[in-house]
């Protein structure tokens, strides 16, 4: 798949998040040391580096599940004091997990409704008679559901139960999820991870036709340098916690820290 | 052949989303209810109606409500005995305070007074979880064995700590027979069931779910624990004092404390886990099965132990009961945690394939 030299040349200036600074330690372990960098509007922006580089941590310190020790993060001109992980969806951030987090006792359909619940606000009372606002509501928001779906290709195991379902088509409906509640900034923590081929070509193509159609910022994690090079606009590379890099993805390529510490040792 | 849904097309989300789907779901829902309340009057006895009928009826809504904490939003609760206990005693009070109140109101009120105490005792599990959680609602339900027995207010400063409901009747009527507590219990069971359900299958009860499966991940896409657990605590023990306080005006009619104990949160919790954890249909299979076992054995227990000329007494009968409860919930626990409700939906799979198994 990675064709070289081909990236995506486009610009982007309007900064919709940015990380100042950020350190993160648990106990003795230095996860991130001193990190800085930005994610703009409307790009598609990929963090590498090797295994324990700190990279997860990262996400989970912009989604608000880790607490960075020093730093701070802007997310849309705004300084973010200490937030909960809902605040954060609140604020239009969702993301997807390395290890697969769907809620197992629930169907496909269900686990994807479930990203639309912060837009889903008829109380107890109407919920318990399920007419008036909470019927409109329920089939308003499956209306976007279903679009979801079909735009997934996963029509076919609306109903299943995801506990049930193999990997590949876990983690796309996991994506769902995240999509149903219309983020601005889709944080994807390695999302091809452990899929065949042919499957890391879908899901290639559903992180572009996301970007493309919906205009989401995407932040995402990714292994695979050939399709890190064909998707993102620029790419920030850890190693031990510390940034190597940060540019478009030809000039990263060609960065000797980085071949050194991560291109030159896995492939 | 007969349990399809071939040929029924959903036109529109709405039809989708129905309650029951599968017409042959609606028929079978539908008749049954037909004979509940429109048969079952003709033909049930009086020992019926006290010994299976309104048992099981008011009991099923105690098993909602505690499968409303347990199945769908996973919170442990061994308080659910106390939570009976508040919601008689909060009745019992209201009746007897503010005597224009006719006691079938009551009873719906003191729903309320449960759901209040019940958020206050959800607050510790906001921080913690399993058998810290159930250790803390063994607190709520040792706490209310003392409330109900020391404050004497509660009890309106009986001597004896014994009270009575008040007669039943509305417009006059007496509806203190039999059929008619049946109807009364049969309805409101049936009318909290089907909101319960509505809950469950809207977006609050999927906010519980998920944070029963993954509470990270419910965080993370927006789920505010907190709301969730909480509305999950308010519905439940909502639920719960209601059949409680059913369970007091419409089926014991004079208690004392000792009606409410931990025991009572044990059955509960059994008819829950027998029944099917995350299944409304499933508590009322457990309500249903738990109140008709020990009945069941002890009319065929003395006559099979007869034949092979061995002399069972009412104690063996009662040590049988325990030992095959113990068995069940063992195999329920391990094998089949959804309980009967998955075995029922087996069978209609089946049923649904059926003459062709593939
Ligand atoms: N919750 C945690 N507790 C302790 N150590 C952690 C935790 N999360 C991450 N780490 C540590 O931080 C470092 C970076 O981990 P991670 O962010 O998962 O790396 P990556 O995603 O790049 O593989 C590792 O050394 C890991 O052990
Ligand atoms: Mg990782």
């Amino acid at each position: 798949m990675a064709i070289p030299g081909e990236g995506r040349s486009r610009v982007f200036d309007e900064v919709l998040l940015s990380v100042e600074n950020i350190s993160l330690s648990f106990g003795g372990v230095r996860a991130l040391s001193d990190i800085s960098f930005d994610i703009r509007k409307g790009e598609i922006r990929a963090i590498i580096g090797p295994n324990g580089a700190g990279k997860s941590s990262m996400l989970n310190c912009i989604n608000g599940f880790y607490h960075p020790q020093q730093g701070a993060i802007t997310y849309k001109g705004v300084r973010r004091a200490r937030m909960r992980p809902h605040e954060a969806a609140a604020q239009g951030i969702a993301r997807t997990f390395q290890n697969i987090a769907l809620f197992k006792g629930m169907s496909t359909l269900d686990n994807i409704m479930t990203g639309r619940n912060l837009r889903m606000k008829s109380g107890l009372f109407w919920q318990a008679l399920r007419i008036g606002p909470a019927a409109r509501e329920e089939i308003e928001h499956r209306r976007v559901v279903e679009r979801i779906i079909d735009f997934l290709e996963i029509q076919h195991i609306r109903k299943a139960p995801v506990g049930q379902l193999p990997y590949g088509l876990q983690k796309r409906v996991e994506l769902g999820r995240a999509l149903a509640a219309e983020p601005e900034l889709l944080l994807l923590d390695e999302p091809m991870a452990g899929m065949n081929l042919e499957e890391k070509q879908d899901m290639c193509r559903f992180v572009l036709d996301v970007n493309d159609e919906f205009g989401t910022t995407i932040c995402l994690i990714e292994h695979d340098m050939g399709v890190v090079m064909d998707i993102s606009d620029r790419v920030v590379v850890l190693d031990y916690g510390r940034k190597i890099g940060d540019g478009v993805p030809d000039t990263v390529k060609n960065d000797k820290a980085v071949i050194e510490a991560y291109l030159g040792v896995s492939h | 052949m007969f349990y399809r849904e071939a040929g029924q097309y959903k036109a529109s989300y709405g039809a989708d989303q129905a309650i029951f789907p599968i017409a042959q779901d609606r028929f079978v829902v539908l008749a049954g209810m037909a004979v509940a309340f429109l048969v079952v009057p003709f033909l049930a006895s009086e020992y019926t109606y006290r010994a299976v009928l309104i048992p099981t009826v008011i009991l099923t809504l105690a098993a909602i409500g505690l499968n409303v904490l347990m199945g769908y939003c996973g919170q442990v609760s061994l308080g659910s005995g106390a939570f009976m206990g508040v919601g008689a005693y909060a009745a019992f009070n209201l009746a007897i305070r503010l005597p224009f109140l006719n006691p079938l109101v009551c009873i719906l009120l003191s729903g309320f007074v449960a759901a209040a105490i019940g958020i206050a005792f959800g607050i510790p599990s906001l921080r913690i979880k399993g058998f810290y959680l159930a250790c803390a609602t063994l607190a709520a339900q040792f706490f209310g064995d003392w409330a109900f027995l020391r404050i004497k207010w509660v009890t309106n400063h009986t001597p004896s700590g014994s009270v009575n409901a008040p007669p039943i009747q509305m417009f006059g009527y007496d509806l203190s027979s039999p059929t008619a507590t049946y109807l009364i219990a049969l309805t409101i069971t049936i009318v909290l069931g089907l909101a319960a359900k509505n809950i469950v299958r809207g977006h609050i009860g999927r906010q519980w779910m998920a944070i029963r499966d993954m509470d990270i991940a419910a965080e993370i896409i927006g789920v505010r624990p907190l709301f969730a657990k909480l509305s999950a605590f308010a519905v439940s023990s909502f639920l719960i004092g209601v059949a409680g306080a059913m369970w007091a005006f419409l089926y014991l009619g004079s208690w004392e404390p000792a009606a409410f104990s931990i025991d009572r949160s044990f059955q509960l919790m059994f008819m829950v886990i027998i029944g099917g954890l995350g299944s409304i249909l499933g508590s009322a299979l457990g309500a249903i099965f738990i109140v008709l076992l020990p009945i069941f054995l002890n009319q065929a227990l003395p006559p099979l132990g007869a034949l092979i000329g061995w002399k069972i007494s009412t104690a063996t009968v009662s040590h049988f009961e325990s030992m095959i409860f113990g068995a069940l919930i063992v195999f329920f626990l391990v094998v089949e945690p959804h309980g009967l409700a998955r075995l029922w939906s087996v069978a209609k799979e089946k049923l649904r394939l059926w003459p062709f198994p593939h």
